[in-house]
């Protein structure tokens, strides 16, 4: 049973992306999609044939089977609903950072294989933000790792006892942030559009179409649902530990899918009440949560909590 | 509600905040944020003042909190939003550094504070924690004078220096004796204003306020 935990994630993903869209909708004040459109999206996307541009080489047609691989196996070595999982072993979270990496390496890669102006700019920026999130996304997570003596995150989720201290508040804020700029959303890039020469995440996708497309997307998807999993393991793991048997894994679920709705709020929350920040403001926001990060670490080692 | 403060380490979120508010001075560009980020530091510092008199029920701090907040959290910020005002200079838009260096700068700054105090000679529960970061403030107050070009955020880097003078002088001795205090808070009153007069004959003789004009002489 504690094997297949991932399949929770490949399978609820795309929900969860409807549930960030309706609520997003809900408080724009318009009725927006159903929450299951990202399933009939998929759906339609796999039914579609593909259109492969000729000067693209073995680069563009492995990545989408890459980046959905690799970010599987992210979810495979995450602590979903229990943190008794038999590959826990391998849950460090150093791993899983770079786990993702090699993902958005590739999918960098297949932006700048296909040639076009979009997919090259789009690459780039995505190199220049995540450049500047991983340590910062790292620092955040230290804090957290120092106080359970230990990288892996069930570990981590078992150990993690304080809720409330200034370096925990601090490293949150500094992961929210960080999970806004991975997933794409509005003060970093904008989900919604491929329309803007603003835009990053999809500018790489832009030259994907049909079955390639859907499995893009769907990764995507799971990434969204992974970093919003791995911020309530680091720092709410309140209800995961330990929980094993049938009964136990159910609760866990309830409490997780209660996790993981507050989350889609949140984040719907902070597009709808932010605007897109320019590109070259970026730096100022994100430097300024990499100094968070690096102010909850300094608190955690100079108050010790 | 002694235990409430303990339990939620009100007392701890507060110096961090105090912490936060100036390190995010050096983020910052409009002139009035600039104000708004030195009154919440000094409510912070006041409402900082207040708990911890009320923790230990010493009655003469909650003079000292309520002094502090009447200048510093009322009276200096009113009297800086209106020389802002009247200047008509709303952003310091070229610092020497820019804005995500110096925050990052002053990352650092803190974590050199903290290193080169380790442990500290002052090892007293309340007193290492706050003091370490009363110190941080110095420093970043003085860093903030440093990078910035105009009169204005110049004065805030002062105040801000001064903030953690204070706090420093508070962790160490929970407070100075009252007179001493008001004596402090009268000269910094009044020095601000001398600096705000100044920098309004500043912006009147150079139009501009950008601090770098100052080294042609004009006679």
């Amino acid at each position: 049973m504690e094997y297949l935990q991932f399949i929770v994630i490949i399978i609820f993903s795309p929900l969860i992306q409807g549930i960030i869209k309706k609520v997003k909708a809900a408080m724009q004040g318009r009725v927006g999609p159903g929450v299951f459109q990202p399933y009939y999206d998929l759906v339609r996307l796999l039914k579609k044939e593909m259109v492969i541009s000729g000067v693209t080489s073995w680069v563009f047609r492995a990545t989408p089977f890459i980046v959905f691989a690799s970010t599987v196996a992210a979810a495979m070595i995450i602590p979903v609903i229990t943190t008794r999982s038999p590959f826990s072993a391998m849950g460090d979270v150093i791993a899983l950072i770079y786990i993702f990496a090699l993902g958005r390496f590739f999918m960098a890669l297949a932006g700048l294989d296909a040639g076009t102006a979009f997919g090259g700019e789009g690459s780039s920026r995505e190199m220049a933000v995540a450049m500047l999130v991983e340590p910062m996304m790292m620092l955040s997570i230290f804090t957290a790792a120092i106080a359970a003596g230990s990288t892996n995150i069930a570990v981590i989720a078992e150990k993690q006892d304080i809720f409330y201290s200034p370096s925990h508040v601090l490293a949150l804020s500094a992961f929210i942030v960080a999970v806004v700029a991975e997933t794409g959303r509005i003060p970093v890039d904008n989900p919604d559009t491929h329309l803007e020469l603003t835009m990053i995440h999809e500018g790489m996708l832009l030259e994907y179409s049909g079955r390639y497309l859907a499995l893009m997307e769907w990764a995507h998807f799971m990434k969204q649902m992974l970093l919003f999993t791995l911020a309530v393991d680091i720092f709410f793991p309140l209800g995961i530990p330990a929980a094993t048997g049938l009964p136990g894994l159910a609760a866990s679920f309830g409490i997780y899918s209660l996790k993981m709705v507050l989350m889609a709020v949140l984040m719907a929350a902070i597009e709808s009440s932010r605007a897109k920040l320019r590109f070259f403001q970026l730096p100022s926001l994100l430097g300024g949560a990499f100094v968070l990060a690096l102010l909850s670490l300094l608190t955690y080692i100079m108050m010790g909590k | 509600m002694k235990n409430w403060i303990q339990a939620f380490s009100v007392i701890d979120f507060i110096s961090v905040g105090i912490l936060l508010t100036a390190v995010s001075m050096n983020a910052l560009k409009r002139l009035e944020s600039c104000v708004k980020v030195y009154t919440l530091n000094s409510w912070l510092l006041a409402s900082l003042i207040a708990i911890v008199s009320f923790m230990i029920g010493e009655a003469h701090l909650y003079v000292a909190a309520a002094l502090t907040l009447t200048t510093k959290g009322v009276l200096l910020p009113v009297f800086l939003k209106r020389i802002v005002r009247q200047m008509k200079v709303t952003r310091d838009d070229e610092p020497y550094i820019n804005n995500a260096l110096s925050l990052t700068i002053s990352g650092v700054l803190v974590a050199v504070v903290y290193v080169s105090l380790g442990e500290g000679i002052f090892v007293s529960g309340f007193s290492r924690n706050v003091l370490q970061i009363s110190i941080a403030v110095i420093v970043i107050g003085l860093f903030t004078m440093i990078t910035r070009r105009k009169a204005i955020t110049q004065v805030i880097g002062l105040l801000f220096m001064e903030n953690g003078l204070f706090l420093a002088g508070f962790s160490l001795t929970f407070g100075m004796p009252l007179i001493i205090e008001l004596g402090v808070l009268f000269d910094m009153l009044m020095g601000v204003i001398i600096l705000g007069i100044f920098v309004v004959q500043i912006k009147r003789s150079f139009l501009s306020t950008d601090l770098d004009k100052l080294t042609t002489l004009r006679g």
